[in-house]
């Protein structure tokens, strides 16, 4: 059983290529991740239901203005994947938040397939995703997410 | 002085801290109506559902035999529960879930209690998630809705 599985203590490892998330926009375009491969991606999963979530997306607001800043050939993107089950939550979270980065739910809440194939025991959870699709950091919040992007786009140049 | 001073200052602190905030404020449940994943599993597991009833009052249902009610945070959800209960035995064991997250961040869990406890179920339960449903439910491999 699929769900058994999941029990095992299995956990994502840095260097290991990221799992692979295609799901609706909310225009109903699908998107993937392994689309945005070449840039740095801060894959952020959330809900409008998750209060820590929703508190932290100003500060993810401040890195994609700083580092993406709507330029189609910039290094870095956000790639926000919600574990909302209702449609209009989620929406209309997106648009109170002014999220302008892609956004994505197959609006499965738990039951999600990405919540297994991320291991994801809580939210907020993310992780970054290098321009090879590896994974290069797991959960990283605040300075050191911060520090972590700065540090990885400046060694970049 | 100073010795006194800082113990105000320490005293100060624990009380404006949330979690002294949090002790105060009492729960709408009592730790007897809380119900353990696994008992409610188990009892799923071997069909003794004929004298319960499983609400969902977070985003989904996913626990087997369990109703959707909607996330009870949404005045229009707790509508909906007052609406589905209106007809039900006081005394029915009616046990809640939500499952979007640990019960010191849930949104859902207590006014949904509040609105059994007002309408005077005498056998309400909160389903005991730690986590999530995710962890404490479908991990387990625990029976889930179609």
């Amino acid at each position: 059983m699929a769900a058994s599985l999941h029990a095992q203590n299995k956990m994502l490892k840095i260097g290991q290529s990221a799992p692979e998330i295609a799901m609706p926009s909310p225009e109903g375009d699908t998107i993937s991740l392994s689309s945005l491969k070449g840039k740095l991606v801060l894959v952020d999963f959330w809900a409008s239901w998750c209060a820590p979530c929703v508190k932290e997306q100003p500060e993810l607001k401040v890195l994609y203005d700083t580092y993406q800043g709507g330029m189609e050939n910039s290094r870095f993107e956000i790639f926000g994947v919600s574990l909302d089950k209702d449609r209009h939550n989620w929406l209309k979270a997106i648009e109170r938040l002014n999220i302008a980065w892609l956004q994505v739910s197959d609006l499965m809440f738990w039951k999600s397939p990405v919540a297994g194939d991320y291991f994801i025991q809580d939210l907020p959870f993310n992780v970054l995703v290098d321009k090879q699709g590896n994974i290069a950091a797991i959960n990283l919040h605040g300075k050191e997410l911060k520090d972590f992007i700065a540090s990885y786009l400046g060694n970049e140049r | 002085m100073i010795r006194c001073l800082s113990f105000l200052f320490v005293a100060l602190l624990a009380f404006s801290s949330n979690g002294m905030y949090a002790q105060q404020k009492p729960e709408p449940w009592s730790n007897k109506q809380l119900l353990e994943t696994e008992k409610l599993a188990s009892r799923i597991g071997q069909g003794e559902v004929q004298n319960l009833l499983i609400l969902s009052i977070g985003p989904d249902a996913l626990i087997k035999g369990s109703v959707g009610i909607g996330p009870a945070s949404e005045k229009e959800n707790i509508n909906k529960l007052r609406a589905y209960l209106k007809d039900v035995a006081k005394g029915k064991e009616v046990i809640i879930y939500c499952g979007c997250c640990p019960f010191d961040r849930c949104p859902n869990i207590r006014p949904a209690f509040r609105a059994l406890n007002a309408m005077g179920f005498k056998n309400a339960k909160l389903l005991n998630i730690h986590q999530n449903v995710k962890v404490d439910w479908l991990d387990k491999g625990y029976p889930l809705n179609e």
